[in-house]
């Protein structure tokens, strides 16, 4: 027997549900008692995302490998782009890793609802974990990446290539947290939008495109037209590659105001996709 | 007095039909505009043939249903199709939130709402197992301790590391019950599980659910189509009817209150005049009813309920030898029996007959009942089909096996055991 009663009997209870989230109810206690399902998430999708393969978790190098090839061959042999003497294949693996976890983030959070909608309907847990384990998923493919960067690059150091400066090196770790910050919040603020519009998804898509395209991923910034770089600066995440590239290059014009920028807009949209996240996630399931 | 482990007040659930299901940025963007901008009215409102339908249709899949709940109490939820069974659970479970109300409670709650949530195909059994145990709640912890004894409940020892996918269906469901089966929260709700698996592993099931409520004062919430299941799990029932509580006590009660109106149906037909009384020039018939002699306090033809079927025809043929034959049918067409008497010599007027059809005798099920009026025992004068059609319910007492009854009849006969020799 449940001997929990008390003098004011009734009164005393552990939970409520009542028709309304309020915007700030998020609870860490018991977002914490949910840790083993949230390793077992990503443990799941990481599995199951290579089963019955060929090459397994090589398909997380072979990716970005065949996309800098191409990128090698179509921007810098065929149309030319500069890369101020850095060797271009590690010019592009550079960008492409960075950008690689970013679009991955944004795109994998996003589908969030639309993918689990049959789970969500069927059981309660706090539906962010499953964002989270996404989350967690990329950033563990993302390391995989970074392991084939270090490489690649300590082959062009030690060919005389490159030079290493290890304090510009740990950049890349808050730059690395910033990104993924980005891409997470504006996920889940268009898990939100794609749960309820379906037509989103595409647009999505189109997004990540046209983002890549104003964002020094296979440029730097210093090659854009001075009357146009305000078009590449007022996104976000220009300044993350240009740190980025600069961490391990030591090229690129960086800009403490344009950093702040990143950062800001990480804190306003990590919050902002979070709250929304909570407070929309329950009436979402009448309508997936 | 008992604590309560959920207190639900004045729980509604409303369903929105059309604006919200629009599910198309352009479409609802095309509404808001239209709305707040030139204040004109909802343009998906005009649809067929310009004649106005109300959009914004709502449906009430539940209205202020309450309910107390107490420790250790099982609650059985029945009734038809849509009357908001699964809508609450949902509630219960977090799943959805009520459009108005609260539901208060304390304790961990579990829900099994379907079987295998979480399952992932590519992957073990073993995998599985965890996944599945994460996502309805259980700790790594408790997992790895009741590893071995879900893999020998559902007894899938061989194949634990063989990708679900390739498991045959009635495995993967075994496993997949299993994990929920041994969950172990204050409160538990089962939605219909029960429907899987052969009739051993719905022994196993039942037992286990049993066990939960009875052994170890586990709060449990149950809807199940089962009522022999209902009624014998559970201390208290609840009856949804469209959304509202019809009835709420004691399970037997209830259940047998849900029954009955189940069941009322083409008991008694009757026609005033000959001309509207089916048949044809040689007879009508006037009369027909079932006339069950009940059991219990309850009206609800069971297999314990012996019938009557009584009739009344007019005879338009003077002076013939008449016999009426009674034949019963299954619903799915197999005759029962065909019973008759000996042609006995009539005038012309009205006849009265019965047929007493005896208690334990028919098997749970639906049947229908048809006339046929024979002369000289070889003459077909007219076959009235299916003139009456009737439910039997089932009931068990002291079984803990609630399977389908096999058999068209199930009749009370001994069967008669001793013990011959002893080994020790």
């Amino acid at each position: 027997m449940n001997n929990k009663t008390n003098g004011l009997g009734s009164s005393n209870w552990e939970w409520e549900i009542r028709p309304e989230t309020s915007w700030r109810n998020i609870s860490l206690v018991e977002l914490y008692s949910y840790k083993d399902l949230l390793l077992q998430l990503t443990r799941k999708e990481f599995l199951g995302l290579y089963q019955q393969t060929l090459l397994g978790p090589f398909w997380a190098l072979l990716q970005p490998l065949l996309t800098v090839l191409t990128y090698v061959v179509v921007f810098n042999k065929v149309i030319g782009i500069p890369t101020g003497g850095v060797p271009p294949f590690l010019f592009n693996l550079i960008g492409i890793t960075l950008w690689n976890l970013f679009s991955e983030i944004f795109l994998q959070t996003s589908k969030t609802f639309t993918q689990n909608a049959a789970i969500f309907s069927k059981v309660y847990f706090p539906r962010i974990i499953v964002a989270l384990s996404a989350l967690w998923l990329q950033i563990l493919l993302f390391g995989i990446q970074l392991l084939l960067l270090v490489a690649v690059y300590l082959f062009y150091f030690f060919t005389g290539q490159v030079d290493f400066n290890a304090g510009q090196g740990l950049l890349i770790f808050p730059i690395i947290a910033i990104t993924a910050g980005i891409g997470f919040g504006g996920g889940l603020i268009f898990s939100v939008l794609t749960a309820k519009y379906r037509d989103l998804l595409s647009l999505i898509q189109v997004l990540i495109r046209l983002l890549m395209f104003m964002c020094p991923v296979f440029y730097t910034l210093s090659m854009v037209p001075q009357n146009f770089q305000w078009l590449v600066n007022i996104n976000p995440l220009s300044a993350l590659f240009e740190y980025f590239r600069f961490a391990f290059l030591d090229v690129g014009s960086i800009n403490e105001i344009q950093l702040l920028y990143s950062i800001g807009f990480m804190v306003v949209i990590v919050f902002f996709g979070i709250m929304l996240f909570n407070k929309m996630s329950d009436k979402l399931i009448d309508i997936l | 007095m008992s604590d309560i482990a959920i207190q639900a007040e004045n729980i509604s659930k409303l369903y929105r039909l059309g604006i919200i299901g629009s599910g198309s940025l352009r479409r609802d963007m095309q509404w808001w505009w239209q709305r707040n901008i030139l204040n004109k009215e909802n343009p998906n409102q005009y649809i067929r043939g310009g004649k106005k339908v109300d959009n914004s249709e709502v449906i009430w899949a539940l209205k202020n249903v309450d309910f107390e709940l107490k420790v250790g109490e099982a609650l059985g939820i029945v009734g038809h199709n849509g009357a908001g069974k699964s809508t609450l659970l949902k509630i219960l479970s977090r799943i959805v939130k009520p459009t108005e109300g609260i539901v208060r409670g304390r304790g961990s709650i579990s829900s099994l709402l379907e079987v295998g949530t979480g399952f992932h195909s590519e992957l073990t059994g073993r995998e599985n197992i965890f996944i599945s145990g994460h996502i309805l709640g259980m700790k790594k912890t408790e997992i790895s301790r009741k590893f071995d004894e879900i893999v020998d409940f559902a007894g899938v020892e061989a194949f634990i590391d063989t990708p679900v996918k390739r498991y045959s269906s009635g495995m993967y469901v075994r496993l997949a019950f299993a994990v929920a089966a041994h969950l172990e929260p204050d409160i538990l709700i089962i939605d219909e599980v029960l429907a899987v698996g052969d009739a051993e592993f719905q022994k196993k099931c039942l037992g286990k659910m049993n066990e939960a409520s009875s052994k170890s004062g586990r709060t449990i919430i149950f809807v199940s189509h089962n009522l022999q299941a209902v009624s014998n799990l559970c201390s208290n029932a609840l009856w949804l009817d469209k959304g509202s509580v019809c009835a709420r006590g004691n399970a037997k009660t209830v259940i047998n209150q849900y029954l009955s109106t189940l069941q009322k149906q083409n008991w008694i037909k009757e026609f005033k005049t000959l001309t509207e009384a089916p048949g044809n020039d040689f007879i009508r018939v006037l009369y027909t009813e079932l006339s069950p002699h009940f059991v219990d306090s309850f009206s609800v033809v069971d297999i314990r309920t012996p019938l009557t079927v009584k009739f009344r025809f007019y005879n338009a043929l003077d002076g013939i030898l008449l016999a009426v034959g009674v034949h019963l049918f299954t619903i799915s067409g197999e005759c029962i029996f065909d019973v008759s008497h000996d042609p006995l010599l009539y005038k012309k007027g009205i006849i009265e007959g019965e047929c007493n059809i005896p208690g334990d005798f028919l098997n749970d099920g639906s049947y229908y009942i048809s006339l046929i009026f024979v002369e000289d025992s070889s003459k077909q004068l007219y076959y009235y089909e299916e003139c009456l059609s009737f439910e039997v319910a089932d009931f068990r007492e002291n079984i803990n096996w609630y399977g389908k009854w096999m058999g068209y009849v199930r009749p009370k006969f001994p069967v008669i055991t001793k013990q011959s020799e002893i080994h020790e």
